[in-house]
């Protein structure tokens, strides 16, 4: 009797899931992903074909455009700052005491030696801006129902050319994603692992980065904690606080 | 009849003299030798990079700076229109750059990449070989340096990603078909060589290149919005910036050696004037004026180096036919710095021309260093002198 009302109370949602669309999956989970402002304690673990190395940061952000982290450990890499300006992006050397803008050629490289190049970082996330959504069926990942998505580019400027994600049916954010190339060659694929909770909505907590040309085992990138949609003072997406 | 004199009292100076003569000479050979080496080295720098990249000139777009690696994601533009019939018979070369990263063995680099027409007479680059054949790989030719770097062999297959004119990602999977010794190292460090309309094609660049290479100074005039001529002078701007700051040094060699050797002569005449005082006595006594004694002075000590000449290609015979026909190679190890040039053996050739200054430069110098002991011998009374005074 209890199993008959619960599927009765969740008919509607069921019937809703069935109706949705692509674009209004994609839309909840940039809903779900693009915050106001953030600040988040991040450990990101590279897994090269050698040895496992693991930093830490502190990340703050304010919308798209303005993105600010500065690491904390190892030794080695502390006190580099990384500042984000709409497409701008600077890194401050504590070792040399110089800032620098990386343009060109150097956004292709990786940061940190991880599987994340610095473009991927100023990637615009707003995916429907970006991309052709269309529902291309479903899946059961990770033990948990999902959409499989296709992102196409709607302009030829869009770095991946095509994108294919699974989208948590509950809680509409992309458990794993594709990234290819205009040739159609996988490119990177983003595993996410742990989703949280966080203020009102679903937010990834652990995900793996891989570039799928590279051997290895990825990039990890686990959000120790963080906090949404709170009060930032405007000096941290300056270029003054690289230096500070 | 001074000369005549000057002559014998060469001679019979006996071990002095040959001694002064072979220093003088060692120096010489020295400096033949590295003049040689410089110029030879320019010369070969100038031919490599010729056949290999430059041709007989060269048209580059404006955006395109290789000093400045920024610049080579914006370094294209369409092929003019004037220069197209060029292109068709053969003329001119189109050459399409762009940054890539590459992916030997799953480990990322960045590289550059070049897409050249697979017919093409100008440079020396083997381009039939990036002909792509049946299979799913685009054939790619890469130098020694490169090999090296990345550790690919011919027969590796690897992963090139490249961004198309517009951003987007494109990926091609590609074979080394061929790994080449290419002298020069603008065309080898760095680089990978894949069929021009390939590399068009996955760039989105169709139409496009960013430098075209002449086998003639043809269009050594033209100019427009997107492509400006790069002469000689600026092409290779950066070597004779290089032979400048080495040439200083060898300034400096010279200026050493040419010290030492002339330190020889004068120690050599101020000695003569001493003990041959009775001699300038004599001949002051016979009615020659003492601007004559010191001319056959001036003469002795030049005559050294007259006979050093002489002495030069006889005593350094092995060393400049070892150097032309054997030739330099810089140490394996040193050749990683990809200077233009010094990748491959220098054999040296001789500028006559260089050396015939050199030799006389010498010749001044040692005739001035002659003459300054001399001028005692104008001070000097010829009775003092029969005397054996010297003041």
């Amino acid at each position: 009797m209890k199993k008959l009302f619960s599927l009765i109370m969740l008919m509607p949602l069921l019937v809703c899931a069935q109706n949705i669309t692509a674009d209004e999956i994609v839309r909840a989970v940039d809903r779900n992903m693009i915050t106001r402002t953030s600040k988040a304690n991040v450990r990101m673990t590279v897994h090269s074909r050698r040895a496992s190395r693991t930093m830490e940061m502190i990340s703050y952000s304010q919308g798209n455009d303005e993105a600010f982290s500065e690491y904390l450990s190892p030794p080695r890499e502390k006190g580099t700052k990384m500042l984000k300006l709409g497409d701008d992006l600077w890194i401050y050397d504590p070792g040399t005491d110089r800032s620098i803008q990386i343009s060109g050629n150097m956004l292709k490289q990786s940061v940190m030696g991880s599987d994340l190049s610095y473009e991927d970082m100023m990637e615009e996330t707003h995916l429907l801006e970006n991309y052709q959504a269309e529902l291309k069926g479903e899946i059961k990942y990770d033990g948990r129902e999902c959409w499989i998505i296709e992102l196409k580019a709607k302009s030829s400027g869009v770095s991946y050319f095509k994108r294919k994600a699974y989208i948590d049916k509950e809680r509409y954010v992309a458990l794993y994603e594709e990234w290819y190339a205009k040739s159609g060659k996988l490119l990177k694929t983003i595993k996410a692992s742990e989703v949280k909770r966080v203020s009102n909505r679903w937010y990834p907590t652990k995900m793996v980065f891989k570039d799928e040309l590279k051997q290895g085992k990825g990039t990890e990138y686990i959000i120790d904690s963080i906090e949404i949609d709170l009060t930032l003072p405007a000096h941290i997406f300056s270029k003054a606080m690289l230096k500070k | 009849m001074i000369l005549r004199l000057a002559f014998r009292n060469i001679i019979n100076n006996g071990w002095r003299s040959l001694i002064n003569v072979v220093v003088i000479s060692i120096v010489l050979i020295i400096m033949v030798w590295m003049q040689a080496m410089y110029y030879s080295w320019i010369r070969l720098a100038e031919i490599q990079q010729s056949e290999w990249e430059y041709g007989e000139g060269m048209l580059r777009v404006r955006a395109y700076d290789p000093y400045d690696a920024f610049s080579f994601e914006d370094s294209y533009a369409p092929v003019p229109g004037e220069l197209k019939p060029g292109i068709e018979s053969g003329e001119v070369v189109p050459v399409l750059l762009a940054p890539a990263s590459i992916y030997p063995q799953g480990r990322m680099m960045g590289a550059i990449v070049k897409g050249m027409p697979q017919q093409q007479n100008i440079l020396s680059f083997p381009s039939h070989r990036l002909e792509s054949g049946s299979s799913d790989l685009t054939p790619v030719v890469i130098g020694q340096a490169m090999a090296k770097s990345s550790r690919l062999e011919a027969g590796d297959v690897f992963t090139i990603r490249i961004r198309d004119i517009s951003g987007a990602y494109n990926a091609i999977d590609a074979i080394v078909d061929t790994v080449l010794f290419i002298p020069a190292p603008t065309a080898d460090v760095g680089t990978v060589w894949l069929n021009l309309a390939e590399l068009q094609r996955i760039r989105g660049a169709e139409d496009m290149a960013s430098y075209f290479v002449f086998d003639d100074g043809k269009y050594r005039s033209f100019s427009n919005q997107d492509f400006r001529y790069i002469d000689r002078d600026e092409y290779f701007a950066d070597l004779y910036q290089m032979l400048a700051n080495e040439r200083f040094q060898q300034v400096l060699m010279y200026a050493l050696l040419v010290f030492l050797a002339m330190i020889a002569v004068f120690d050599t005449q101020a000695l003569a004037v001493f003990k041959r005082r009775r001699e300038i006595g004599t001949l002051a006594a016979l009615g020659f004026t003492k601007g004559r004694i010191a001319l056959l002075f001036t003469l002795e000590g030049t005559l050294y180096t007259m006979f050093a000449f002489i002495l030069t290609p006889i005593l350094g015979f092995p060393l400049f036919w070892y150097f032309a026909s054997i030739g330099f190679r810089i140490p394996k190890g040193y050749d990683d710095f990809a200077i233009q040039g010094m990748t491959d053996t220098i054999r040296f050739t001789y500028p006559m021309h260089e050396i015939a200054i050199v030799f006389l430069i010498i010749l001044a110098f040692t005739a001035i260093v002659s003459w300054l002991p001399t001028r005692r011998i104008a001070r000097l009374n010829p009775v003092d002198a029969l005397r054996g005074k010297v003041n």
